[in-house]
């Protein structure tokens, strides 16, 4: 199956990843999520757009286990995470989620390598491994040479890098990327894109990427509009 | 128009500053805290200080009016026959004599079981009642002039003639008779000198309108009966001269001290004439060394919470700096940024100051009692067990508290003030860090820490009344804490690359050292209060430690005979209380003793200042006290009574404020004029910081025509055994003596010097309290501006308790730094303590001894601290939302 729109093929019969139903989410008197639903199959690249406060980093935050919406489910490889203890949420976050910003977010403290290495450490893989996987992700995403520069030291691009190599570091079946190229200028954004791209092919990892940009959209099986809180047509460009 | 600078600072205060306080309540209230604890403890020392020197006033004062002059011997008392004299030399004057008597009591102590200084003193004065009379101001209109509520100034004298019938009629404090419900016809028995008496209450010592009421502990009684009760007949301590109005009193006063200093009366001593606020003023000088100790020791909690101070302003430049730009871009000058921030710091200084003077005068009521019971065992009696708020206190307290958080803030507001327009978002560790940049020059670290080392060669300050203060030694300190505090960053990065190698497979240790590698001004600062607390605390516990150890010999040398004996009254450094020489021959010749030392104590003046002569038998001293010396005498001769009569022995105290040495010679002021000894050896001596200078006790009796002794010293037959039965046999002999065995002496004496240093203790643990909330504070500071790392960390999977953990191990590293520095700083300044603070203001050599344990425990404190301070801090961190402050 190919989208419409920009030609990928969608990957075919794969099973859901990450199903949600109905979320709500509520900051006090404001809605901000009104019963979003959607599913995203393995393998699968999803854009997530729409305006300014429509509530896509609300529902990226609820789907990443940062955050618990109020009401509905999400079911993460058939597991209801609204079930979840905080404990439980932070293990599916630690083994099964990636998470990229638009600011990066590296550790500023430690170096490129160190943060890459940091999941793998959450999930008490020994040092060898980690040592081989950290030098192959860095080298992967074109870094390997900065493995041990801090991010102060880093271009905006080769942090994002970074931050995708620590990302992908325990192999987790979901990205979730909140405005990867957002930071970045039109070269850096596209390598960014590119790298992505061929990332989620190589490892068969979903990726659900919030955008504005119709750029990042154009690399995504399928796009999500959202609006008002609620899953909504594309508006029309004319 | 644009708006004025004053215009622009409020609104800087109010939409900014102040919003910014109230949206971080927590740590602005810590902060506050921190700062107030500092004044607090400077502000409680203070109140107590003045308290302790206040309590030591001129008690007649309180009975007349304010007298224009005192009139003593040069040494020892004045015959009362001298009056006669005087009142002819200064013919038809109008001046009025006070004849003064003073002496101590102290409560009965029937169950002997109390510990020494413990029960309560009183001040004995004895006035001529009669003569009074003329004293009453008719413009203060006491009509109830004591007691007699019918008498008029002039009225004859025999309206006390029921109180001149009864020899124990004695007129108590109006305090005294409600606390103790004693009403006139009651009884109040004391211990004077050695004999336990039973005052009659005559009446109630009427309030002065213009001196303020008596305070408890005075008594008045007639002058001819003190003078019996305390075997001084015929004998005075000093004549209060007092002048009527007029407007030429000045002239007056200035031409009586005149005469009276030129008069050479028969029989008489050459009269002295001082000032009334002398008495006081001496008081004061005595403790100035002491009280200028604790209040340099009570400014450390200020000291590591001016560290905190430039640390959170410092911190508040860094969170705001967007907002600060942002002002400079909307046409905010750079001036008026800076006096803003001058503002907050001042604002935080006020604050804290007004919160700590509260706290400040609740510590001081705790604090006087403490200051009031060193003052007691090493100067002279005193009551004092309540510290007045004073105002004159509070405004230095202040104005210190406003000065210091100004100071602090000064480099942070500069900072705030280069600021420019164009710096919006970026990272903390981007930003300009004031601190860091100095506190990482390891070579400005090692400068201070060789200027410390020069200022210890320069001797200490000469103070009038003969106290000294180190302060070049002070400066040595400080330079060696700053120094220290400077290494302890490199340290910090040090123990977070070693923490890195070993960190293993642990996230939290990982995430913990990798802030420490290179560490940022906040945490250099950080470990630079530690070292500050953390050095002052343990330099302070060597320096008891090596006290301890060396008192624990002399103590043992020194408590060698069986029974020591003294008066069961004030048992003060300047007792009064005297044994009777009937008294003390009866127990030297009692048969089971088979030597004795009876030991006569005088203070003298000696350059115009204060010290001890005593005169004993110098050869029991050497056999006996066995005496550590310093410089031992070349032969014998000190010791032999025969050829004794020009020498002396010297305490190292007397001879560091005298500037003697052995060979020395020493005029020892007499009523016949001076008596020149020659100093045959010095002994190390921590009885007393003035010093002290023995004779054999022949020459004192001699010279100063005084059998009355201070204390005796029994060493009994061998194959006397039962210590204690001869004990209760003498106490039963003579109930109003203390008789104490060496057993319970050496441990006496060892309480007692315990007891002086608990404000010490006090102040020290002030100064760690204040450190490890300052690391609370810096702690939740680093990690709220790490909260987007923190929304990080959770997001790739940390649980609350790793980011806990790694807060845990951030705090346990950083005050690893400080405690290793801290007890490296420490070990120098336990020397300089020691060698020099200690010896130049008391003039004691002390013997080196690290208390090691006591150092691992305060150690393992601060880093247990630091580690529950860090995971609280990090658990609470690990809660903050995003977009919240707090």
């Amino acid at each position: 199956m190919s989208n419409p729109v920009n030609g990928h093929a969608t990957p075919a019969a794969a099973p859901p990843v990450l199903t949600a139903t109905n979320l709500t989410k509520s900051y006090g008197e404001r809605q901000v999520l009104r019963g979003v639903s959607l599913s995203i199959n393995r393998g699968e690249r999803v854009a997530l757009t729409g305006a300014s406060g429509s509530g896509k980093s609300t529902l990226l935050n609820c789907l990443g286990g940062v955050d618990r919406p109020d009401g509905g489910s999400i079911r993460f490889n058939g597991l209801a995470l609204e079930t979840l203890a905080a404990d439980g949420l932070t293990e599916v976050r630690r083994r099964d989620i990636g998470t990229i910003f638009q600011f990066f977010h590296l550790l500023p403290t430690l170096t490129a390598a160190e943060n890459v290495e940091l999941p793998l450490q959450l999930n008490g893989v020994d040092r060898a491994t980690r040592t081989a996987r950290v030098a192959a992700l860095l080298q992967r995403v074109g870094v390997a040479d900065r493995a041990h520069a801090l991010p102060s030291q880093l271009s905006g691009g080769e942090m994002q890098r970074v931050a995708i190599a620590r990302a992908l570091a325990n192999t987790p079946s979901v990205l979730l990327a909140d405005e990867p190229t957002g930071n970045l200028d039109s070269r850096n954004g596209a390598i960014i894109l590119q790298l992505l791209s061929e990332l989620s092919d190589e490892t068969g990892t979903a990726l659900l990427l919030v955008t504005h940009s119709p750029e990042a959209a154009s690399i995504c099986h399928r796009e999500i509009h959202m609006l008002d809180g609620l899953i909504a047509p594309r508006p029309r460009k004319d | 128009m644009a708006a004025s600078t004053p215009a622009v600072l409020r609104i800087l205060w109010t939409r900014f500053a102040w919003r910014h306080w109230r949206l971080a309540p927590v740590s602005s209230l810590l902060l506050l805290l921190i700062l107030s604890f500092g004044v607090a403890a400077f502000f409680s020392i203070r109140l107590a200080n003045r308290a302790a020197v206040a309590s030591f006033e001129n008690f007649t004062g309180i009975i007349t009016s304010q007298s224009d002059g005192i009139i003593t011997a040069p040494v020892g008392t004045l015959p009362d026959s001298v009056l006669a004299g005087i009142r002819n030399l200064l013919g038809s004057q109008p001046v009025e004599l006070v004849p003064v008597l003073e002496t101590s009591a102290v409560r009965p102590n029937p169950d002997d079981r109390q510990t020494i200084g413990s029960r309560e003193t009183f001040q004995l004065l004895g006035l001529d009642l009669p003569s009074l009379i003329n004293l009453a101001n008719p413009d203060t209109e006491a009509p109830n002039w004591f007691g007699t509520a019918t008498n008029q100034p002039g009225q004859p004298a025999n309206q006390f003639s029921p109180v001149l019938e009864n020899p124990r009629a004695v007129f108590i404090s109006e305090a005294l008779a409600e606390r103790d419900h004693l009403a006139p016809g009651g009884s109040l028995p004391l211990i004077i000198n050695e004999h336990p008496v039973s005052l009659t209450v005559a009446g109630i010592i009427p309030a002065n309108p213009k001196q303020g009421a008596a305070p408890v502990n005075l008594l008045i009684m007639d002058l001819p009966a003190l003078q019996r009760l305390s075997d001084k007949p015929g004998q005075l301590d000093r004549i209060e001269f007092i002048l009527g109005e007029s407007p030429q009193r000045s002239q007056i006063r200035a031409r009586i001290q005149t005469t009276l200093a030129a008069a050479a009366l028969p029989g008489a001593p050459k009269l002295m004439i001082s000032a009334p606020n002398d008495r006081q003023h001496s008081a004061a000088l005595m403790t100035q060394a002491f009280r200028l100790n604790l209040t340099i020791l009570s400014l450390l909690a200020l000291l590591v919470g001016l560290y905190l101070v430039f640390q959170g302003l410092d911190g508040a430049v860094v969170r705001r700096r967007n907002e600060i730009a942002l002002l400079r871009s909307l046409g905010v000058t750079s001036s008026q940024i800076q006096q803003a921030w001058l503002v907050e710091a001042a604002s935080l200084g006020l604050l804290g100051g007004l919160v700590g003077l509260g706290l400040g005068w609740l510590g001081a009521q705790l604090a006087v009692k403490l200051v009031a019971r060193t003052v007691n065992t090493l100067y002279y009696s005193n009551s004092a067990d309540f510290a007045p708020f004073d105002l004159s206190e509070a405004l230095l307290a202040m104005t210190l508290a406003v000065v210091a958080s100004t100071l602090a803030g000064w480099r942070p507001a500069r900072v705030a003030a280069n600021t420019p327009p164009a710096q919006m978002a970026g990272r903390a560790g981007a930003v300009n860090d004031p601190a860091g940049k100095y506190l990482s020059q390891p070579w400005l670290g090692l400068g201070l820490i060789v200027l410390g080392l020069g200022l210890t060669s320069l001797p200490p300050i000469r103070m009038a009344g003969g106290g000294r203060f180190p302060i070049a030694s002070y400066g040595a300190a400080l330079c060696w804490i700053f120094g220290a505090g400077i290494f302890a960053g490199t340290l910090l990065a040090a123990l977070g690359r070693l923490g890195g190698w070993l960190k293993g497979d642990s996230v939290p240790l990982t995430i913990a050292c990798s802030h420490l590698r290179s560490p940022g001004g906040r945490h250099r600062l950080l470990a630079a209060s530690l070292v500050c607390a953390i050095g002052m605390t343990a330099g302070m516990a060597i320096l008891v430690g090596s006290f301890d150890t060396t008192m624990r010999g002399w103590i043992d040398r020194t408590f060698q005979a069986d029974l020591f004996i003294s008066s069961d009254g004030e048992q003060t450094a300047s007792s009064p209380s005297r044994i009777s020489p009937a008294t003390w021959n009866a127990i030297i010749t009692h048969p089971a003793v088979q030597a004795a030392n009876v030991m006569q104590v005088m203070e003298i003046n000696l350059d115009g200042f204060s010290t001890l002569l005593i005169g004993n038998h110098l050869a029991f001293f050497r056999d006996h006290a066995q005496p550590a010396w310093l410089t031992a005498p070349r032969d014998d001769a000190v010791f032999d009574p025969a050829r004794n009569a020009a020498l002396a022995l010297a305490s190292e105290a007397f001879c560091e404020r005298f500037r003697v040495h052995q060979g020395d010679q020493v005029n020892v002021p007499t009523p016949d004029g001076f008596r020149p000894v020659t100093i045959a050896g010095i002994f190390a001596d921590y009885g007393n910081e003035r010093g002290s200078l023995l004779i054999e006790r022949e020459q004192f009796t001699q010279w100063y025509n005084n059998d009355l002794a201070a204390s005796v010293i029994v060493s009994l037959k061998p194959g006397y055994t039962n210590v204690d039965a001869l004990r209760a046999e003498l106490r039963a002999a003579h109930p109003g003596l203390g008789i104490f065995t060496s057993r319970f002496l050496r441990g006496e004496s060892l309480r007692i010097f315990h007891q002086t240093f608990a404000v010490t203790y006090a102040l020290e643990l002030i100064g760690i309290v204040v450190a490890v909330a300052g690391l609370a504070l810096t702690m939740a500071s680093l990690l709220w501006e790490r909260r987007a790392d923190l929304n990080t960390l959770r997001a790739l999977g940390l649980r609350r308790r790793e980011l806990a953990a790694a807060a845990a191990w951030e705090g346990l590293l950083s005050a690893a730094a400080g405690v290793l520095a801290g007890l490296a700083a420490s070990l120098g300044l336990g020397w300089l303590l020691i060698f020099r603070i200690n010896k130049q203001t008391f003039g004691w050599t002390l013997q080196t001894d690290y208390p090691w344990g006591q150092l691992a425990a305060l150690a393992a404190l601060v880093l247990a601290s630091a580690t529950l301070t860090g995971w609280l801090v990090g658990r609470w961190a690990a809660r903050l939302p995003a977009e919240r402050e707090e």
